[in-house]
């Protein structure tokens, strides 16, 4: 059942078109990441999305909502970069947030306690945001996102300004926030994106250019690959390979050549005759399936 | 209401935070009573410069008591309005430059609550602070100068605390339309600054201009009794601050909050 | 100069040595606890303490930065 759906969504800035009608739903209890190179229109979209900024045509609906009701009440919404009034202490600061989202005085600390201790923070609930680390302002960050309750919980970039430390308290904090809510989040980091989700809206361009499930994906657009390297200094000539039946094409970087094939028997069978009919010095010879981050260079290189 | 209360209390709970519940009716008071003790050692100070020649005899004409009070008036309307032009210039524009808004504005509050509970905030602040500050003044007068009525001061009060209040219905209209506090701070003095210009232009026409308000004041100090003309000015006031804030609650909701 | 101080009422001047004092310690406290001013730092606390009266209203109204 989708939570959230998504029709033709537009944005344009300054008359050029950022968001170019997108299409896309969300279904209860997924978790899904928003992928894509700097400058798709992520942060547009989920910008969008939280009513910070109006579309220029295209619809959202959530699920159960009037057309006139605030979507607001339904979502959370994590910014890339959370700023917070730094003088509070990150117990008032949730206080205030659920105040404004109507809960009453009780309500409000208590969940306030809740949402602290469960993101980690509650040792520092009140020592003042300008005292907290990164890592503890992008929990709070999430807690403030999670304070009313939303059905969906966007969160932009979760991870990518944190050290590695902090990613990893973040990302396992994801992990179990999915069993809780819905999560919708950006990245541009394709492992950030394999570990946690479990559905995929790659983005480029300001388009949503493949959706689905990651093994979906995966499989949609597997492309088995046949990586090569040999010994140092010795250069094969790559028209030979590339000119096989079964090979795609073939990149190469430092010495390890990427062969993108058809038919994986088929290209390995090809490929060591070649290299034993030459007398390559070959290394390494290993037969596996594109990754995640092959697809993603091949949409956006398209 | 709810919500305009917690916007409310929040902006209450910054300014404690920051000193303002302490500097600004210090600043207050002190622009209060720097005229009537200037004023009346002002013979003196003369007098110590040296300057006269000898036996010069000088006589200043003490000023009557409503003149001194009318002279700290004054230092309001310069000083004070820059004073409140700087410190709420960063009011919503400071949050959205630096991305509290962001957060803010994601909860499901609405703009108009948003808005008004903050120019409230001000508004409160400043009207506490100018009747400090008027006070200081009163009592110095008093002290100084001559009897000024307690009612009178009260009015006083009311009717250039709705100046204030205008200064500051600008500065909120200036923070939703632009981002940088520096430029709302120069665009509100800059639109005080023109309001006078024009009421001095077409002084005939523009008889109840928000401008003229402290002539009207001098006029119910000098006369004991209000004249029609200030109520005029009041309510022209009034009207003209009710619109600058349904103008900026527009187009904060109008505006994308980037 | 001395004859004027003789003439001077310190009853109705004491206020202003006071608030003043109020000021500059309200500022101070404020320069210790804050983590930026707009412009040095060490500037404001100069400023806060050279000049009398205007010195602390200038820092808030200009030397503080809104976090």
């Amino acid at each position: 059942m989708s939570l959230l759906t998504v029709q033709n969504l537009k944005k344009n800035y300054d008359g050029k078109p950022v968001i170019q009608g997108i299409d896309f739903s969300i279904n209860k209890g997924s978790c899904v990441a928003l992928l894509g190179p700097n400058g798709a229109g992520k942060t547009t979209t989920l910008r969008m999305l939280s009513g910070l900024i109006r579309s220029n045509g295209g619809k959202i609906s959530f699920e159960g909502m009037s057309v006139q009701s605030d979507i607001r009440y339904h979502i959370g919404y994590l910014p890339q970069h959370p700023v917070f009034h730094t003088w509070m202490s990150g117990k008032e600061f949730l206080v205030y947030v659920a105040r404004l989202a109507n809960m009453d005085r009780q309500t409000a600390a208590k969940r306030a306690d809740e949402l602290l201790a469960r993101v980690g923070i509650a040792d520092a609930k009140n020592k003042r945001i300008n005292k907290y680390s990164g890592g503890m302002k992008q929990r709070l960050g999430i807690a403030q996102a999670m304070i009313h309750k939303p059905k969906l919980l966007m969160l932009d970039e979760p991870v990518s300004a944190l050290d590695p430390i902090g990613r990893r308290e973040v990302l396992s904090l994801m992990e179990e926030l999915k069993a809780e809510t819905t999560l919708l989040f950006s990245t541009h980091i394709l492992n950030d994106a394999e570990e946690v989700s479990d559905e995929l809206l790659l983005m480029h361009n300001g388009k949503i250019v493949e959706a689905g499930s990651l093994e979906g994906v995966r499989q949609k657009h597997r492309v088995d690959k046949i990586d090569v390297s040999f010994q140092e200094g010795f250069t094969p000539e790559e028209e030979k390979i590339t000119a096989l039946p079964a090979v795609i094409r073939a990149e190469h970087n430092k010495g390890n050549y990427h062969i993108f094939v058809n038919d994986t028997n088929q290209a390995r069978d090809e490929i060591l005759q070649l290299i034993y009919t030459e007398g390559w010095p070959l290394e390494r010879f290993e037969v596996g399936r594109a990754s995640l981050e092959d697809l993603f260079m091949k949409v956006v290189n398209q | 209401m709810m919500q305009f209360m917690t916007v409310f209390k929040r902006e209450m709970l910054e300014a404690g935070r920051n000193f303002k519940w302490i500097w600004v009716p210090l600043v207050f008071i002190l622009l209060g009573i720097s005229d009537p003790l200037s004023t009346y050692y002002l013979p003196q100070i003369i007098e110590s410069v040296g300057g006269l020649p000898e036996g010069a005899s000088f006589e200043i004409p003490t000023p009557p008591a409503h003149e001194v009070l009318m002279m700290s008036l004054a230092q309001y309307s310069q000083l004070g309005v820059l004073v409140i032009a700087l410190m709420s210039m960063g009011l919503i524009s400071g949050e959205r430059k630096s991305g509290v808004a962001e957060l803010v504005l994601v909860k499901p509050v609405k703009y108009s609550t948003y808005v008004s509970a903050k120019w409230s905030a001000v508004s409160v602040l400043v009207l506490v602070s100018f009747f400090a500050g008027l006070i200081a003044s009163w009592y110095y007068v008093n002290i100084l100068f001559g009897d000024i009525s307690l009612l009178d001061l009260i009015w006083t009060w009311f009717f250039y605390g709705l100046w204030l209040l205008y200064v500051i219905s600008i500065s909120v209209f200036m923070n939703t339309l632009f981002k940088v506090p520096g430029l709302v701070g120069f665009l509100t003095i800059l639109f005080v600054i023109l309001t006078s210009i024009i009421t001095n232009i077409f002084s005939h026409v523009l008889e109840w201009s928000p401008a003229k308000i402290s002539g009207y004041i001098r006029t119910m100090l000098s006369d004991g009794s209000i004249p029609g003309d200030l109520w005029g000015t009041a309510l022209v006031t009034i009207g003209i601050s009710a619109l600058l804030l349904i103008a900026a609650i527009y187009t904060f909701r109008t505006k994308e909050m980037a | 100069m001395a004859e004027v101080f003789e003439t001077i009422n310190w009853a109705l001047v004491a206020p202003l040595l006071v608030i003043q004092l109020i000021l500059q310690v309200v500022a101070l406290i404020d320069w210790f606890r804050i983590e930026h001013t707009n412009g040095p730092k060490i500037m404001w606390l100069f400023i806060i303490l050279l000049l009398n009266m205007i010195g602390p209203i200038l820092y808030f109204v200009v030397g503080r930065r809104q976090e």
